[in-house]
């Protein structure tokens, strides 16, 4: 966990910020007069006993880049196979453009195509074959399907790669070809099941962008499932997080990450401290919150329905934590500990930091000048600080 | 040096068991019929050294080719063998895709039983199984008994003792030799792949002939050359069901050996036999070959 989250912290907190600029200003899902391009209406799915995807109300709308995130088992492969049509809901209506395509076959839903995990490139066809494959499904003409895997082939990169075979390319490049098979039917909705789970990291992130890029100049909707919320976070306009087959947040990657609903999306979505505590004063859109370790009164801004004496949690990026070895004057928040670890990574430090009640806490500052404050070292007593506004505080 | 003797073991098998007899069959196929034991001449006498040599290899002699080719009986023998079989061949492979397919797509656990299933038959000997059929086909047999009940039929089917028994009698046999390597090849097809056909536009129906069907061809080939091989020089099968209007160069060679004892003629039929299967024999191996490589 500690390693997923420390990867995690690093990139959400850059990368929401330099979603491209095509983005910005982009949220239909406010629109209320808007019709979403699809929507799910109380879709429910059993497997013999168990529920993948239980009861779910889902909008996504035209141009979206929709990412349906969540750890395996979550449901969400489901919900894409059952909008792909490759699975029937047990209860509930799926309506793509305004029709209900619930009971249709893969086959007859037209404007909707998948990218599959295991890209499932036919063996014996070549690149050409493959890509032109949906195509002459719909009985075009030759030469225009000949315009129209060339035009895909070239979106992708792929043109030396034209008549080889699957098993002759590397995994990148079949992944292209799997890309260039669906854009080429020019779908109105795009599926993505985990597209870029077999590709190295560093790969991924050039393959993000790409994506990102053929999405935008398409126009395409595109709804992707992924487990990875580094991925998640620098491609989608909006992240619907799951958990055992029910929504548990839909917003923007920003709002998921610093207003997060529920300690299961705070956890997910990179690091956070949790601070366990007893609501003991509401004011105005303040709150006091008593440390349930030591009945230390931080202030926080308060939410709605917040009730006196409710059990809440304070939720703390660690990048809004400060750490000094002096106690803060100017910062109504502090909490004293013992630096119990450090982690260097160049452009930013972590500190590991252990309360006198034995939960560790994480801050993590940017390398970005030369210290002006002492350095703090390992076994250092410290002081762990923060404004009342950087943290945000949950109910469940 | 060990490897070498582990290697040589095969290889002296092959050579004692099979190219020594065969080196024998040959010569005999360039002998002369007598009334002797052996039942030919000449018989190698090294006992008069080098002169007994020469006049060893100044009695052999391709007569018995030149006879086979010029009685129409054998080539017609020869032809019919390979028609039968590639009819034979067909008709296996008609009625084990759909039993390879059931079993590709049935669930995991299942397989292996069904796998089972399939070459449970060699429990029991060829040849008992074979036998069998005649209770089944014969004019008071199981089958007719059957069919005249349901009332389908009003008169007994004339099937034992025909080319359509002996056909019956081949696809039953080979059956699994069919089905394995089909069903080897259509379980290797990843599900998926259905999926994105039909994701991208094809129906059920042409997502087989597009995706699945040419993905099971090395299968295909595979099962053809295990079944049509052995086919064509079937004997049990055509003896026991097949009657006198089926011509198989199996029960031509066996009459030739036990009923003409013309122990030249016959190994010169077995030598040409041979040849003809030395064609698909080598296909097969180019075509399991390629797929290796493919494969890789």
């Amino acid at each position: 966990m500690l390693d997923a989250a420390g990867n995690g912290t690093q990139a959400p907190g850059v990368r929401a910020v330099s979603t491209p600029a095509p983005q910005s200003g982009f949220a239909p899902w406010k629109d209320k007069t808007k019709p979403p391009i699809v929507r799910f209406e109380n879709v429910s799915k059993r497997f013999g006993n168990y529920t993948a995807v239980d009861n779910i109300t889902l909008d996504i709308y035209e141009r979206e880049f929709f990412a349906l995130l969540g750890p395996s088992g979550c449901g969400k492969t489901t919900l894409l196979r059952m909008l792909a049509g490759f699975e029937k809901p047990t209860e509930g209506r799926i309506i793509v453009n305004g029709k209900d395509t619930t009971g249709m076959a893969p086959y007859e839903r037209k404007g909707v195509n998948m990218m599959f995990q295991s890209y499932a490139l036919f063996p014996h066809m070549t690149v050409e074959r493959n890509i032109g494959f949906g195509l002459r499904q719909e009985g075009m003409a030759k030469d225009e399907i000949a315009a129209r895997v060339a035009e895909a082939i070239a979106m992708v990169d792929l043109g030396r790669f034209a008549t080889r075979k699957p098993h002759q390319l590397s995994g990148g490049q079949q992944q292209r070809v799997a890309l260039a098979r669906a854009i080429a039917k020019k779908p109105r909705i795009m599926l993505l099941d985990e597209p870029l789970g077999a590709l190295d990291k560093k790969l991924r992130n050039h393959a993000q962008f790409e994506l990102m890029r053929i999405q935008e100049s398409t126009g395409t909707t595109f709804v992707i499932v992924t487990h990875d919320q580094e991925e998640a976070m620098t491609v989608a306009s909006r992240i619907a997080v799951m958990d055992h087959g029910k929504l548990v947040q839909v917003s923007t990657p920003g709002e998921i990450y610093e207003t997060p609903q529920s300690r299961y999306v705070a956890e997910f979505i990179g690091e956070v401290n949790l601070l366990e505590g007893k609501v003991v004063n509401i004011e105005g859109g303040a709150a006091d919150i008593a440390f349930a370790a030591d009945g230390t009164i931080f202030k926080t801004r308060s939410i709605d329905g917040l009730a006196k004496d409710q059990q809440v949690w304070l939720a703390l990026r660690p990048e809004k934590v400060r750490v000094s070895l002096d106690k803060p004057t100017d910062c109504p928040n502090s909490v004293a500990g013992k630096v119990v670890d450090i982690g260097y990574l160049g452009s930013i430090t972590h500190y590991h930091v252990q309360l006198p009640s034995g939960q560790k806490m994480t801050a993590l500052r940017a390398n970005a000048a030369h210290a002006v404050e002492r350095t703090v070292n390992w076994d250092d007593d410290v002081w762990l600080s923060w404004p009342s506004e950087a943290g945000i505080v949950l109910t469940r | 040096m060990r490897r070498w003797y582990l290697i040589s073991i095969p290889y002296i098998w092959l050579v004692v068991f099979f190219l020594v007899p065969f080196l024998i069959v040959l010569k005999i196929s360039f002998s002369q019929t007598a009334m002797a034991i052996p039942p030919y001449i000449p018989v190698l006498d090294l006992s008069r050294g080098i002169d007994g040599l020469k006049d060893f290899f100044s009695h052999l002699s391709f007569d018995n080719y030149r006879f086979i080719f010029s009685d129409s009986l054998y080539i017609n023998a020869y032809i019919s063998s390979v028609k039968i079989a590639a009819i034979a061949t067909f008709l296996t492979l008609l009625v084990a895709y759909p039993v390879a397919y059931g079993m590709a797509r049935a669930p995991k656990e299942w397989q292996p039983t069904l796998v089972m299933l399939v070459i449970l038959p060699f429990w029991t000997s060829f040849l008992i199984r074979v036998y069998a059929w005649i209770g089944i086909l014969k004019k008071e047999g199981l089958l007719n008994l059957l069919l005249m009940n349901l009332g389908l039929i009003s008169e007994p089917l004339t099937i034992m003792n025909t080319t359509t028994a002996v056909y019956i009698g081949i696809v039953y046999s080979y059956l699994p030799f069919m089905i394995l390597p089909l069903y080897a090849s259509l379980e290797k097809i990843n599900p998926s792949l259905l999926e994105a056909a039909a994701d991208l536009g094809s129906p059920p129906i042409r997502s087989f002939w597009q995706v699945t069907f040419p993905l099971s061809l090395p299968g295909i080939i595979a099962g053809c050359f295990l079944v049509f091989i052995p086919a064509v020089g079937e004997f049990v099968i055509p003896d026991l069901l097949g009657g006198s209007e089926t011509l198989m160069i199996g029960k031509t060679l066996w009459t030739e050996f036990f009923s003409n004892r013309d122990w030249p003629v016959s190994s010169a039929v077995a030598v040409i036999l041979l040849l003809v299967l030395v064609i698909p024999i080598v296909l097969f191996q180019r075509s399991q070959q390629t797929q290796r490589e493919a494969g890789a």
